[in-house]
């Protein structure tokens, strides 16, 4: 037990450890927030593509959707199908290829990870663009809304409301999966670990802590989550 | 007020309707009657280009519904459609349900829109419903409130798509109770239904369609009391 004492100073208090852990959450955290945002935007846009495209009668599919929908399928193929580690050291290593600042290191991280979150969203939406009835669509349009108007005040709620588990899920995802921001060197909470690991060869605490405040951020995000589903089952309630 | 010019619609190799000719008049109530499978839905839901004719034309109020110049969502506007599975919005309150379209076509500020539908629900009787969500209510009510948010358009003619065939036996009354006092009231109608009774007695002109073609029309009374076509003369004694 006192050893255990030791080991939590040394890990968290001694030469001001903790502020790794301080520094690296917040760095997972924007990382996160502004990859969901960047995420839910394009897959947003490209689940519309996607469904415009399969709800309309073949013949009446224009150029600048079938094109649109080409350029769709590409991105969701290519991310979905390469490791998003891989993804993340292509952007650093081949496409961003710069000077090793936190701000760049940054942005290029919220960008990989928004690309590649976008495309999981993209078909999330897409299956509960799908999911709601014809007859929504149907009953928007003869009123004389448009295709976007009906979209959005008909369909994307709708949709929203029903596929919000798996954008939570998602969300889950992401949130942990920032911990590979390591491999290009940016100190997110798991390098803070790492970095004062190396430093105290004590690995239990370090990793046990990050490991504690990883759930903790999920459980949080998981209630949050239940409350937002609660507030827009309303609709449902008989 | 609608007139069909030479109609087709096919599904792939699937001919639905084959080369209607009719034209409705301002006033008229068109009961269209006929076995299911008969073309009957797809041919009214072409008048509002829900389904996009194969060939032919048609013209509402001089403009050419068909021609691909024509803004839709304009003449849709004064084209209400009544479903047979009602299509609430499910996202919607009662009240919003009818508000939405008005508003957001900027035809009514949000104020003036929500007089009309509280003046619209009062006339079905279903003002305490205007804040529950379509959910709540019982298919009967749900149709009355389909009708009245097209009514909310002040729409010029209405087509209704089986208004009755989705609903419990005893919800069917309401129903029809609401729309013959439309028809009372001089709206154009189109009515897609199995109901005789209704086509007998509100009908200005009844429509037996087989096969994609419209195979006799006439006066109810000729219609129910002197069939001549013999596939017609069969689908009466069936359901008489």
């Amino acid at each position: 037990m006192e050893k255990l004492q030791a080991d939590i100073y040394q890990t968290f208090i001694l030469k001001d450890n903790y502020l790794y852990f301080i520094k690296g959450l917040r760095i997972t955290l924007i990382v996160t927030a502004l990859a969901l945002i960047l995420g839910v935007v394009l897959g947003l846009l490209v689940a519309i593509v996607r469904s415009a495209h399969d709800q309309q009668p073949m013949n009446k599919r224009g150029l600048v959707l079938r094109v649109l929908n080409g350029i769709c399928k590409v991105y969701l193929t290519v991310i979905r199908g390469t490791p998003m580690m891989v993804q993340l050291l292509i952007m650093w290593f081949v496409i961003w290829n710069t000077r090793a600042t936190d701000g760049n290191l940054i942005c290029c991280a919220v960008i990989s990870f928004g690309i590649n979150s976008g495309a999981y969203v993209a078909e999330i939406v897409r299956s509960g663009i799908m999911s709601i009835d014809k007859g929504q669509m149907e009953a928007g349009r003869s009123l004389g809304l448009n295709y976007v108007k009906t979209m959005r005040f008909i369909i994307i709620p709708q949709a929203f409301k029903n596929v919000l588990p798996a954008l939570g899920n998602e969300l889950i995802t992401l949130l942990k999966e920032t911990s590979i921001v390591t491999v290009i060197g940016l100190k997110d909470l798991t390098k803070g670990a790492m970095i004062v690991q190396a430093n105290t060869y004590q690995a239990f605490v370090p990793f046990f802590g990050i490991a504690i405040m990883y759930l903790a951020l999920v459980m949080l995000l998981t209630w949050l989550l239940g409350k937002m589903e609660r507030r827009l089952r309303q609709s449902d309630i008989r | 007020m609608i007139y069909v010019k030479d109609l087709s619609k096919s599904f792939g190799n699937n001919q639905v309707i084959s080369h209607i000719d009719t034209h409705i008049e301002p006033g008229e109530k068109v009961v269209i009657v006929g076995p299911s499978g008969s073309g009957k839905s797809t041919f009214l839901r072409c008048l509002n280009l829900l389904e996009e004719p194969s060939s032919g034309t048609i013209t509402f109020d001089g403009e050419e519904v068909t021609s691909p110049n024509t803004d839709i969502n304009k003449v849709r506007q004064h084209m209400g459609m009544v479903f047979q599975h009602f299509n609430l919005f499910a996202n919607l309150t009662v009240k919003k349900n009818i508000m939405l379209a008005p508003v957001q076509l900027k035809l009514m500020t949000k104020e003036q829109a929500e007089e009309e539908a509280m003046r619209l629900l009062k006339l079905v009787n279903l003002e305490d419903k205007a804040d529950v969500y379509p959910i709540q209510l019982s298919g009967g009510q749900k149709q009355r409130i389909a009708i009245v948010r097209s009514l909310a358009m002040n729409p010029k003619v209405m087509l209704f798509d089986e208004p009755t065939s989705a609903l419990d036996p005893e919800m069917v009354g309401e129903v029809l109770e609401l729309m013959k006092q439309l028809a009372r009231d001089g709206m154009t109608m189109v009515v897609v239904t199995h109901e005789m009774g209704f086509a007998r007695e509100v009908g200005t002109r009844v429509v037996f369609m087989d096969e994609g073609v419209i195979k006799e029309e006439n006066t109810p009374q000729e219609f129910f009391e002197h069939p001549k076509d013999p596939r017609l003369q069969d689908f009466l004694s069936k359901i008489l």
